[in-house]
């Protein structure tokens, strides 16, 4: 069955269909929101949401875009603004805790890769972040990207370079290993 | 073009090293999708509650009463109901952007909860459980509140109430079997998704601005 009459028949009610849409498209959601998120609840709670919504407003999909082009806008909005909403919160509680509990005065003597990555990467500014998880780790294109996260193709394209200048600085102590 | 930054084998090497972050674990999901039609049905019913109908009931109603409050403005007997009604409507109202909040604040509390837990050391617990506490204060006044009377929220609070006064006695010395015995049970009511449905969608300005 195609997804086109797929969609038609959650349309009408078809809950056999709404499983059958769901079980084609989760994978790659929860996927990006374990990305995005990094904790299994969080990216659980993220995907969640999206299916939610998604069959909610299933009547405004025109079907202009693929569906998972559409579904990925909604999983990007749920994701960043759940994850803002988390950072908010935890941002008053860092306020408010002793300075050696936020932890970022010995990250450079740190000599692990993967934990110097991780803070690079999760150092990076959110859209820089977004675009490089997007495309170089869950294999997003430039034009998936852009119309997720509502910009210009040029733009993530743009924000994808920057990222991946900043993460080279981070992780110049490395060097050796790409150019060996 | 070449970009000043662009370096191929950098670029690979990155796209490689990076498959290792937050590594994703494989996609539970039935569980997933239980949770969602659990969500979609305590929806409907909340969404269909007496006391967000009575909600939007008196709203209409605070307009209506201050149309015939202006027109019949020279008729005293009239303006005294008008304001009456005015006066008890505008305190419902501002009820509901109270409870509104109130459920935001929780579910952003859980939230950050959940997704912490056993992820920091005592001085975290120690905050989680005094922050729980004082939210456990205002579930027990909106127990003891006009929402109290609705037997689905008076469930979520009741529900709430249990999860805020387990995380409120947290041992910071001996936290991890707690912490786990709570998350299970929030798991088993499922209480974030019944929380999440009882909010209107849309940030909170967005959610009560409607009502102001």
């Amino acid at each position: 069955m195609d997804e086109s009459t797929l969609i038609a028949r959650v349309r009408a009610g078809d809950s056999a269909a709404e499983r059958a849409l769901y079980d084609a498209h989760v994978d790659r959601v929860y996927r990006l929101a374990f990305r995005l998120a990094g904790d299994d609840a969080l990216a659980q709670d993220f995907t969640q949401e999206t299916f939610i919504r998604a069959f909610d407003r299933l009547g405004s999909f025109r079907g202009d875009a693929a569906f998972s082009t559409w579904l990925h806008t909604i999983t990007t909005t749920v994701v960043l603004n759940g994850l803002r909403k988390v950072k908010r919160f935890r941002q008053r509680e860092a306020d408010i805790d002793d300075a050696h509990d936020i932890g970022v005065a010995q990250r450079h003597a740190e000599p692990d890769l993967k934990v110097r990555l991780k803070q690079a990467i999760d150092d990076l500014p959110e859209g820089y972040r977004t675009v490089f998880l997007m495309h170089d780790v869950e294999g997003y294109t430039h034009e998936e990207i852009g119309v997720a996260l509502g910009v210009e193709t040029g733009t993530s394209k743009a924000q994808l370079s920057r990222a991946r200048a900043k993460l080279r600085v981070a992780l110049s102590d490395f060097a050796g290993e790409w150019t060996a | 073009m070449m970009d000043q930054h662009e370096d191929p084998k950098f670029d690979q090497w990155l796209k490689d090293v990076a498959k290792s972050y937050h590594t994703p674990h494989p996609t539970p999901r039935d569980e997933i999708w239980n949770r969602i039609q659990g969500a979609r049905r305590n929806r409907r019913v909340i969404e269909l509650r007496p006391w967000l109908r009575w909600a939007v009931a008196a709203a209409a109603v605070l307009i209506l009463g201050i149309g015939i409050g202006r027109w019949t403005a020279h008729q005293p007997v009239t303006t005294v109901a008008a304001a009456d009604s005015t006066t008890s409507t505008q305190s419902d109202l501002v009820y509901q952007v109270a409870a509104t909040q109130y459920l935001s604040h929780t579910e952003a509390f859980l939230t950050s909860f959940r997704a912490d837990i056993g992820s920091r050391g005592s001085a975290r617990s120690a905050r989680f459980a005094l922050q729980a506490r004082d939210l456990l204060s205002t579930t027990r006044l909106m127990l003891d509140s006009p929402a109290g009377k609705d037997q689905r929220l008076r469930s979520l609070l009741e529900d709430l109430e249990l999860v805020l006064v387990q995380i409120s006695q947290l041992d910071p010395s001996q936290d991890g079997h707690d912490t786990d015995l709570i998350r299970q049970g929030m798991n088993q009511s499922n209480v974030l998704p019944k929380l999440r449905s009882a909010i209107p969608a849309g940030p909170v300005p967005v959610r009560t601005e409607g009502a102001l």
